[in-house]
């Protein structure tokens, strides 16, 4: 373990990524913004709560360096040092996989507590990557967040599951527990956007997202093959060669941070003539 | 001689403690005796009951099947509500085979019929035989009186003016959330989602666009109102008497309006 490039106290903020419906890229987002931010050199580790359906080691290229899982450290029968696994890519970057063997119940809130804690002391950043649906690994997940990055995508399903979910975080969650403390900070992330879907009306256009949620918007991810090409390299969108939807994640984690930057739609170009001539084009 | 000294060995134990233990244990149970014995409490109980009001015709075929067709529409609302008979509209319905037949056909569809009210003194009498109560209907007074009228009467209840119920919230209401304004107006400062639900005694305001459900004057306040910045609601109920997103005028749709009961009709009408 090498010694903290700051000297200043890590910021310690957790950030749940969260969404109620599946398959809207919640692990790809968590992987892509643990990655931008530790490339901006803040200390990130990336959890995942997904247990017993574990995704994000697969996405981070780290699946087989597992030994100890987040389980394991609840559990007590391993240190929190021994379950992190360092990026090989971005020494700032850690990942905290979970059992893939176990299921839900195993998440405690006294061990998960006692877990976020310990990185919190560490860590500039604290990347919750949450399961599907509202049930116990979900509410595990953001019950600590100080921050929640709402993944949708611009459809009518998607887009009630996260306005339940973002009732949830006012509603379960420690911050909305304890009397006097900020709420939860909510971004609307929106995903797999697709401007001919929408301007031919098969999808929802990011206005209507934004009135039915009524928070602010994080960013917007453009539907990208990148995206899929990069999950299955293993390697997180952003540190993948660039595309449309590395640099809208980019822009959104400068957003997270609080820089202002103008919201913009990206798309993937179709490769032209000279591009084609030369090679491959993203 | 042996058996008889067993016999006393073993009387005694068993008396002393019958003797002792009420003696240790009674007293200071029962220190004050008059309140501590009284076997029961009475206390103060307040609940919703359903009205059921039958036009004053006569209780066939037709009037079962539109009933039925009620119950279809919303079944869990009257699943094990409580239910009174109210006898306002039907000064005909007198003879208790009749009164009798209607509370079975009723209790037969799950409702749970225990009263009359608004009954004229043959109706009492042919309700008594059917085994139901009837209920003086004078509480009622607030639903009668006119929109002004109100607020004075309603101050006089309590002596003293307590603070207004009211609640105010001004952060979105999102989808499976329920809010609930028991004991007065519910003001809502922001979106409704579809999937979320306003409950209030008396009047909901929703300054933002209501996707959800409203329901106001959900103890039969029929003066109570809903009024919304956009309409897109699922469901809009005031006293008891609701319409869904389904038999709501399309013009009306992301307009402004209010929606009150007049004549027994939940009206939706547009502001401004």
């Amino acid at each position: 373990m090498s010694k903290d490039l700051k000297l200043e106290e890590p910021l310690g903020k957790v950030i749940v990524v969260t969404s109620g419906k599946g398959g809207v890229g919640k692990t790809t987002t968590s992987a892509a913004v643990g990655a931008e931010l530790a490339r901006r050199g803040h200390k990130t580790v990336v959890i995942d709560f997904d247990v017993g359906l574990r995704n994000l080691d697969m996405i981070m290229g780290c699946e087989r360096r597992v030994v100890f899982d987040f389980i394991n450290v609840i559990q007590g029968d391993a240190k929190l040092k021994q379950a992190l696994i360092r990026d090989r890519r971005l020494e700032t970057l850690s990942v905290l996989p979970t059992s893939q063997t176990r299921d839900k119940d195993a998440l405690t809130k006294d061990g998960v507590q006692k877990v976020l804690e310990e990185l919190r002391q560490e860590f500039d950043y604290i990347i919750c990557d949450s399961p599907a649906g509202i049930e116990r690994g979900a509410q595990m997940a953001m019950h600590f967040a100080d921050e929640a990055i709402v993944v949708t995508n611009p459809e009518v399903s998607s887009v009630r599951d996260s306005d339940r979910v973002l009732g949830l975080l006012n509603s379960i969650t420690d911050r909305a527990g304890k009397a006097g403390a900020e709420p939860v900070k909510a971004h609307v992330l929106i995903t797999r956007h697709d401007k001919s879907r929408i301007s031919n009306g098969e999808m929802m256009k990011v206005e209507d997202v934004l009135e039915v949620l009524a928070e602010p918007l994080l960013g917007i991810i453009p539907e990208s093959k990148a995206v899929l090409r990069a999950s299955n390299l293993g390697v997180p969108v952003v540190l993948d060669d660039p595309s449309a939807a590395a640099t809208a994640y980019e822009d959104a984690v400068g957003r997270l941070i609080g820089e202002q930057i103008e919201m913009r739609i990206a798309a993937d170009r179709r490769p032209g003539l000279l591009q084609r001539l030369f090679g491959r084009a993203v | 001689m042996q058996k008889n000294k067993r016999q006393n060995k073993a009387a005694i134990p068993e008396q002393e403690p019958r003797v002792s233990v009420p003696h240790q244990n009674i007293p200071p149970r029962g220190a004050p005796p008059a309140a501590a014995i009284k076997p029961f409490q009475i206390r103060g109980r307040y609940f919703t009951a359903v009205a059921l009001r039958p036009e004053d015709g006569p209780l066939d075929q037709a009037f079962y099947a539109a009933l039925d067709a009620q119950l279809r529409w919303s079944p869990h609302f009257f699943d094990g509500a409580p239910l009174i008979l109210d006898l306002a509209q039907a000064p005909g319905l007198t003879r208790p085979a009749e009164l009798q037949a209607l509370t079975d056909c009723l209790r037969s569809r799950g409702l749970a019929v225990f009263g009359v009210q608004n009954a004229s003194p043959l109706q009492t009498a042919a309700a008594e035989d059917a085994g139901l109560i009837t209920i003086a209907s004078g509480k009622d007074a607030p639903l009668n009186t006119d929109g002004p009228a109100r607020p004075g009467t309603r101050r006089e209840l309590p002596k003293k003016l307590r603070p207004p119920q009211n609640r105010l919230i001004t952060r979105p209401v999102r989808s499976g959330q329920t809010v609930v304004a028991e004991g007065g107006d519910l003001v809502v400062v922001g979106p409704v989602s579809s999937g979320a639900e306003l409950i209030a005694r008396g009047s909901i305001h929703v300054y933002g666009r209501l996707r959800g459900r409203a329901m106001a004057g959900a103890e039969g306040d029929e003066d109570a109102r809903i009024f919304c910045h956009s309409l897109d609601a699922e469901l809009l109920a005031v006293a008891g008497l609701y319409r869904t997103s389904e038999n709501l005028e399309p013009e009306l749709l992301n307009h402004p309006v209010q929606v009150f009961l007049q004549d027994g009709r939940l009206c939706v009408e547009t502001l401004g």
